[in-house]
């Protein structure tokens, strides 16, 4: 027995030294190990990121970045890594958290480093930097984003004219023809989320804000969206047996809905036989769209900056993300990098697309309130005004 | 004889070293649970009172205000109310309906029925479950055209409208936890005397009589462990509360509860401070409740 003993003890000794031996191993060639970490998007885009980081690492013999696909609730988990001071080098930041997580400090201002090695932030679209601008600190640079475009069942559009509106009044006369005809049988002729991610791209073709919320032209917008339900012209997803609106033109039961470009993927493995149209987001005073995106972003906590900042730079170039996109994924922040083709819906909102999260450090948790108030004025239980005035206190923090 | 007498102070001082030995293996024994419990409840709760009175972020104390703040804050937050309000009518409805369906199900066991084990096994299955899996499910099957729905003949979204959604995690748990209650329950059934019995059987006593004058007062410790245990885990309900909301309380705060406030202030809000203020207010407002049930309900444990 006490010999087994030795013998176990022994080989674990030697395991635990042949470790240690390895790891001064690789330390010994001295390459710069940078971690860079996210959620995962499915295994496509997994496998998409990791030639990315392979063509990185060829390129770059000095530094090795590994990706970690964080599983679970991602802003929970990162918080997590920030309390304990063992951040990832680079990760992503959604838009939604990104003015909160900088206000916190643990964020990177990049500015510094983009005045010494002289790269250009003219190439991306104004409106994604913004959402991971604060004051003048730069906190990340886009990877990737999408807005919302108006998706629409083909068959069911050519019953109601086969139009696509471009209008508020176009939206509301297509959705009513259907209705007469009776083109959507057991659904509504719209699926409508009880989602200001949603609603307030409809603020924004009204003429209002985000900042400006309490705004006659705030209210508009949401009577017109609210009313479309009331008039029965559309319905939330629950309502049509549907976790989201993407589903519910999956099962048929909305013949138009208002997505973005993660509605593709989802269709082709879900519903591939659904036959639908990628149309412009419809406008009102004028265009209006919401981008939702998120950025490549440092750790202000990372003992290897040099290296996380020519990882994070590489990555969000022109020859980083080329490779990004060449799927077709996503939709590139870089007005220099070409999308593949079918993307023209979304990539026409460009110049009237507002970052979502607004760079405010108190949008994640005003979001709650925007979305529990909204399903009380859909109810009935709450008068649009008031929902607007707990909004306007709520981005105050 | 005198060789016995010579022997009895060596005996003794060995008997000391054995109990001094017996007494070091107890205490020790007793170290590993104190250490961890310290280490991971009463650290943790000591700590949690301190940074309560501080603006405290992702990475520390912040500047700014100190003292008693987060609490007037906490206290004052309307949605605070909603969640107290909620948890109020959650726990109301369904503790009650937790020790009906536990005690129905235990005195189903208790008689001597055939293959009841299997059905013990399977009134017990839901506990084992996954709360998270169980209310996914549950989304599905009370969805507006799910299989509930069907039916029924009915389409209402239960888990999406702010008027029922309390009410079908109310079910949803009180279905869950049924299975654990039924144990204690048949527990507290089985430590019963048989004589009581015999002795109500030689009186002709009517079963209902039987089980209104004899079996549900004696089960009053059971009564108890039940409402406490069950009544704390009522008042902390998140996870089915966190899926069915997104985690955002919604639809219109209907499933707003205190656990989800203090992780929402945390984990959304990065207000550490107040979220540790209202785990505080959450606590003392357990503690009160129990100490409330010991004197009421729990008299006789007491004395």
């Amino acid at each position: 027995m006490r010999k087994r003993l030795g013998v176990i003890l022994g080989l674990l000794i030697a395991v635990v030294l042949l470790a240690a031996t390895a790891q001064a191993g690789t330390r010994g060639t001295k390459v710069a190990n940078v971690t860079l970490a996210g959620w995962s998007s499915g295994p496509d885009e997994d496998a998409l990121l990791n030639q990315v980081i392979n063509v990185f690492n060829k390129t770059h013999p000095s530094i090795h970045a590994q990706f970690t696909v964080i599983n679970g609730d991602y802003p929970t988990a990162m918080t997590a890594r920030f309390a304990a001071h063992t951040p990832p080098d680079v990760f992503y930041v959604d838009s939604s958290v990104a003015g909160a997580w900088a206000q916190q400090g643990v964020l990177q201002p990049l500015n510094s480093f983009i005045k010494s090695s002289k790269y250009d932030t003219s190439a991306f679209f104004p409106s994604l930097l913004g959402a991971f601008t604060v004051g003048k600190s730069i906190y990340g640079f886009p990877k990737d984003w999408s807005p919302l475009a108006l998706e629409i069942n083909k068959g069911m559009l050519g019953q109601a004219g086969g139009k696509a509106p471009k209008t508020w009044a176009q939206l509301q006369s297509v959705a009513q023809t259907m209705a007469n005809k009776n083109v959507v049988p057991g659904g509504k002729p719209i699926c409508l989320s009880p989602d200001w991610a949603r609603m307030l791209a409809f603020v924004y073709q009204a003429g209002g804000s985000l900042t400006n919320i309490t705004s006659p032209a705030a209210a508009a917008a949401v009577n017109f969206y609210v009313g479309l339900m009331n008039k029965g012209l559309a319905t939330t997803p629950d309502k049509l047996g549907s976790g989201w609106c993407g589903e519910a033109l999956g099962k048929g039961k909305a013949a138009m809905i208002m997505e973005g470009n993660w509605l593709l993927p989802f269709m082709k493995s879900t519903y591939p036989s659904v036959q639908y149209g990628i149309f412009p987001m419809v406008k009102d005073k004028t265009g209006g769209n919401l981008a939702f995106t998120v950025s490549y972003s440092m750790a202000k906590d990372t003992s290897n900056k040099a290296a996380a900042w020519t990882l994070l730079s590489w990555l969000t170039s022109r020859q980083g993300q080329t490779i990004w996109m060449s799927k077709g994924l996503a939709l590139p922040s870089r007005k220099d990098v070409k999308a593949i083709g079918g993307r023209q819906a979304f990539l026409s909102a460009a110049p009237y697309a507002h970052g979502w999260g607004f760079g405010n450090p108190h949008f994640a948790s005003a979001y709650t309130v925007m979305n529990n108030d909204l399903t009380a004025v859909i109810a009935g239980s709450k008068s649009v005004a008031a929902m607007l005035a707990d909004i306007a206190s709520a981005l105050k923090g | 004889m005198a060789t016995a007498s010579q022997a009895a102070p060596a005996l003794r001082s060995s008997m000391l070293g054995v109990r001094l030995r017996e007494a070091g293996w107890g205490y020790g024994f007793v170290a590993v649970p104190i250490v961890v419990f310290g280490l991971f409840f009463i650290y943790p709760f000591g700590y949690a009172l301190y940074i309560s009175f501080f603006h405290w972020g992702i990475l520390g104390k912040q500047g700014g205000a100190e003292g008693t703040f987060n609490y007037s804050a906490v206290l004052h937050d309307p949605i605070f109310h909603i969640a107290l309000k909620n948890i109020a009518e959650y726990t109301i409805g369904v503790v009650p309906l937790e020790m009906a369906l536990g005690l129905s199900l235990a005195l189903v066991i208790n008689q001597k029925i055939r293959g009841r084990n299997f059905v013990r096994s399977a009134f017990y299955f839901p506990s084992i479950a996954s709360s998270v899996a169980i209310t996914t499910i549950a989304l599905y099957i009370f969805n507006s055209d799910g299989l509930f729905n069907r039916i029924i003949g009915s389409h209402t979204p239960w888990f999406h409208n702010a008027g029922t959604v309390l009410w079908a995690i109310v079910g949803l748990n009180a279905w869950t936890t049924s299975g654990t209650v039924m144990l204690y329950y048949l527990a507290g059934l089985q430590a019963i005397s048989t004589d009581v019995y015999e002795a109500a059987a030689l009186d002709n006593t009517s079963a209902w009589r039987t089980f209104w004058k004899i079996t549900f007062p004696l089960l009053r410790p059971a009564h108890f462990f039940v409402l406490v245990v069950f009544g704390i885990g009522a008042l902390k309900l998140f996870d089915q509360a966190f899926i069915v909301g997104g985690g955002s309380g919604g639809p219109n705060n209907s499933t707003q509860t205190p656990v989800l406030y203090i992780y929402r202030d945390a984990f959304s809000n990065f207000d550490f401070g107040k979220a540790a203020a209202a785990g505080i207010v959450l606590f003392v407002i357990i503690f009160v409740l129990t100490l409330v049930q010991r004197m009421t309900v729990g008299r006789q444990e007491a004395a």
